[in-house]
């Protein structure tokens, strides 16, 4: 759940929520109704994001093997699934925790950064087309964590 | 053409992190119960029951007691090998032999840490000698271990021994060659044929360092037939 609201349910113990904590309990509700709404976009077009990205990474990797495209593509279907979700108990740790911390090694292991880097790109590219500004800020963040962890980090590792 | 309608058609799960924090263990403060995710129970191991482990086999058996919590961490290790393949085939929906060899390491380390056995890591740059070495960092049980000046994690080296003697399907002995305990940095295992590891009880007696014994092993002649 969210921490703000959370906070304000604790507090609220033994007294009415006071102006101030209404207009934040306003702006946490307000906020969790976006990224529901949201999530229920990326949850419903994640064929129409993912297909186009799936294309263009056939033609930029014509040499590679489709497996390997097939498993970068699963481990970035999964990823969107896993930030959806942080996005909607605005959790950074539960995207950490769920998936990262699994996928890095992975696709260190499979020496596939260069491929999944292309995918990040494209799927970037694919979600603006989709989504609006505003929607796309909600899931932004939780989408740099995971390039951070997954493609910087392996690839300063690789130095 | 990649079809992604038709990578999601395998029962539309892409399971992350099963061995997740906030996710494998639950409890409950009414019951004093803690469980794992698939309800089974846990049991939490206090440092004093650690302590009171150790001091009370020592009192015990003596010099034995080394090798009665070794044979105990391979009853362990054999039960808890069991209920790792049951869990993870489960969940991942594939056999342990179906799953890639990254994905399996990554599965036991994270159950590894999430039972609050300190971390672990497989170095498998031996394997072409004989040997794994297993990293194990913050061990509970190296931390509570008696001060002596050998290696005192008995019980992880006979679940280690376990583990992998399943996993291998190869009758597999474990001897630590570092210890947390005795200030290393981390606590190293050696994983090989009884056969081929016998000959390091004797540089373990000469305390020498994990790096030597590692490197008189693998240059150890196998005997035939191992």
């Amino acid at each position: 759940m969210h921490s703000e609201i959370k906070t304000l349910l604790y507090e609220a113990e033994e007294h009415y929520l006071k102006p101030a904590e209404i207009e934040t309990f306003k702006h946490c509700a307000s906020f969790l109704a976006q990224r529901l709404e949201t999530y229920e976009l990326l949850r419903n077009q994640e064929i129409a994001i993912f297909q186009p990205v799936a294309d263009q990474l056939l033609e930029r990797f014509p040499q590679e093997k489709q497996e390997t495209l097939e498993r970068a593509l699963k481990h970035w279907l999964s990823v969107l699934r896993y930030c959806a979700m942080a996005m909607l108990l605005n959790n950074q740790e539960f995207l950490q925790r769920r998936i990262l911390e699994w996928l890095t090694d992975m696709v260190q292991a499979h020496q596939t950064q260069e491929i999944e880097s292309a995918l990040y790109q494209l799927l970037q590219k694919q979600l603006k087309e989709l989504f609006t500004e505003q929607q796309l800020a909600l899931v932004q963040p939780f989408l740099e964590r995971a390039e951070m962890t997954l493609l910087r980090s392996s690839a300063l590792a690789q130095l | 053409m990649i079809d992604v309608a038709d990578l999601l058609q395998e029962g539309q799960r892409l399971p992350g992190n099963y061995f997740a924090t906030n996710a494998y263990i639950k409890g409950d403060f009414e019951s004093g119960l803690i469980e794992n995710r698939r309800g089974d129970r846990l049991l939490a191991l206090p440092e004093t029951l650690i302590q009171a482990i150790y001091a009370g086999l020592e009192k015990e058996t003596g010099q034995a007691a080394g090798a009665v919590l070794f044979n105990c961490g391979r009853w362990w290790g054999k039960n808890f090998y069991a209920r790792f393949v049951e869990e993870v085939s489960d969940y991942y929906a594939k056999t342990l032999a179906e799953m890639e060899m990254v994905e399996l390491l990554q599965c036991l380390k994270q159950c590894w840490k999430i039972h609050g056995w300190g971390t672990f890591d497989l170095d498998v740059s031996y394997y072409q000698q004989g040997f794994l070495v297993a990293k194990i960092k913050n061990s509970p049980f190296a931390q509570e271990a008696p001060q002596g000046n050998k290696p005192a994690c008995f019980l992880e080296a006979g679940i280690l021994s376990a583990f992998f003697s399943q996993l291998t399907g190869r009758q597999l002995h474990c001897i630590q060659t570092s210890c947390e305990s005795l200030g290393a940095d981390c606590n190293n295992f050696v994983l090989g044929l009884p056969q081929r590891l016998k000959v390091a009880e004797a540089w373990l007696e000469e305390e020498q360092d994990h790096e030597t014994i590692l490197e008189r092993l693998c240059k150890s002649k196998p005997s035939a037939g191992s």
